[in-house]
């Protein structure tokens, strides 16, 4: 019997979950034949809802609601690997575990998103609490909060790129709404701090978004790139030049790619993986493919972009497979929901080719972003994006291609 | 940095990576499509008293070179 094709999808995140279940449903016949293997490394049984940390932060939600055990959400057709990948080895077609082990592939998927890095700026992880690294890290946030009286809060992007682009806006919205409800908003001070030019990057957007912060009073200061803190003065300082005081920060770390990423060599000098934005090929290779936050292509790091990047990249693994040749290509599209106090949301929507629209906040769009984030564990099978597709509309689009096959 | 083909705040990230980077004395060159790109890196030069060298419109991107010659801790 002849060798079956081994996929290897690195990464139980919203992307590699998602890639692995996919392909586990789009090659039924082969798996139940023997004639492909799917393989998930990931060593962390707990499937977490990253955005949740917003409401663990500052709605005392309770973290055991946005988590999963991983082997509930994986189709019974995935073997998955309980260890992470030390290394990958592109050219060697191999990955090896943390074991030692190694798993040969013919297609590899890579999925091992970003990691929030407070250490990279001298003094941010002593002096500033987050919501991007642990629901217990949000749950501090939560804590400090509610004894917090009086005084100046700093809140915004202490790095760039980083997982989430509107959630250091929507966490200046949550501080908002949660003073005034303790009725002690004109005691507190709220700055945005932001390495941009507008309080949100994309001008369509800030332009929704800068009235209402002048509406609710909370300040914002551009142009700040964190250079370091001072947690026992209680100062920030820019690399621009500037400092500033505060009471209590409140400061999204910069993000950098994966351990197994810097440690292959696979990434740039900050571990993002160089991929093609529309194949989501890594470049120089036909059969290894990158998706959600681990790429360094041009798109918000979140988990609706890991979702369309996962389908363009399973259904090229599958094209390839069965010799269909066809090449699946992404358009870049992003769907951020974005909370802006007050029940109000609204999205950040645009792709490669059509930017980010104005898009002002409503009590339904709120009422989507809740829902989504429900939603949320059934997307990961695979078995819903007829759905989304009616939602996002076109992601993606289909060429014939005149590239070889791998197999 | 070549940002050609990336939309704001693409580019203005970039430059913010390498500036991260940088030393005084060392001149940042960033490759732009986005038509924000070059409004967007005047306006932060000015702010942070950083020189803007040269604007060179090239045949389908914007070339822009940063001198660094401030950078606070």
């Amino acid at each position: 019997m002849e060798k079956p094709t081994t996929i290897v999808v690195v990464g139980g995140g919203t992307g590699g979950t998602l890639a692995a279940n996919l392909l586990a449903k789009n090659l039924r016949d082969e798996i139940h034949s023997e004639r492909v293997k799917v393989h998930l490394i990931s060593g962390s049984r707990t499937h977490v809802f990253q955005p949740g940390y917003l409401n663990v932060a500052f709605r005392n939600q309770d973290p055991k609601e946005m988590t999963r055990d991983e082997n509930i959400l994986l189709r019974r057709e995935v073997q998955r690997i309980e260890e992470d990948a030390d290394r990958i080895d592109l050219t060697a077609q191999t990955v090896i575990l943390e074991s030692g082990d190694k798993l040969d592939y013919d297609y590899l998927i890579i999925a091992t998103g970003s990691v929030p890095n407070p250490d990279a700026i001298p003094g941010l992880k002593d002096a500033s609490l987050n919501f991007h690294t642990s629901s217990e890290e949000s749950r501090k946030i939560w804590k400090t909060i509610q004894h917090f009286d009086a005084g100046h809060v700093i809140v915004g992007i202490a790095g760039v790129p980083h997982k989430c682009p509107p959630s250091p806006n929507e966490a200046a919205f949550l501080l908002d709404d949660h003073f005034r409800e303790r009725g002690i908003r004109e005691k507190v001070k709220i700055t945005f701090l932001t390495p941009y030019p507008r309080p949100y990057p994309a001008e369509p957007m800030s332009k929704v978004v800068e009235p209402l912060f002048q509406k609710r009073g909370i300040e914002v200061v551009t142009f700040f790139n964190v250079g370091s803190v001072d947690p026992l003065k209680r100062e920030i300082y820019s690399l621009e030049g500037e400092s500033l005081s505060y009471d209590l920060l409140i400061m999204v770390p910069p993000h950098r790619g994966a351990d197994v990423i810097i440690k292959s060599g696979i990434g740039d000098a900050d571990g993002w993986i160089p991929t093609d934005k529309n194949s989501m090929r890594i470049q120089g290779y036909e059969n290894a493919y990158a998706i959600g936050d681990a790429t360094n292509i041009p798109v918000s790091k979140t988990g609706v972009t890991a979702h369309l990047e996962a389908i363009v990249a399973t259904n090229n693994v599958v094209s390839w497979i069965r010799g269909k040749k066809e090449l699946y290509k992404y358009n870049g599209r992003i769907n951020c929901p974005f909370e802006m106090g007050s029940g109000k949301a609204s999205f950040v929507v645009g792709s490669y080719d059509t930017p980010v629209k104005e898009i002002q906040p409503s009590r339904i769009r709120y009422a989507m972003k809740k829902a989504f984030a429900r939603f949320y564990w059934r997307t990961l099978s695979g078995n819903w994006d007829w759905l989304l597709n009616t939602y996002f509309g076109k992601t993606h689009e289909v060429e014939p291609s005149n590239g070889s096959m791998v197999k | 940095m070549d940002s050609r083909g990336t939309m704001c705040p693409g580019p203005i990230t970039d430059l913010f990576r390498a500036y991260r980077n940088a030393n005084i004395g060392d001149i940042i060159e960033l490759l732009a499509t986005d038509p924000a790109a070059r409004s967007d890196t005047q306006a932060w030069a000015k702010r942070s008293g950083n020189q803007i060298q040269a604007i060179i419109d090239e045949k389908d991107h914007v070339r822009i070179l940063i001198r660094v010659v401030k950078k606070g801790r």
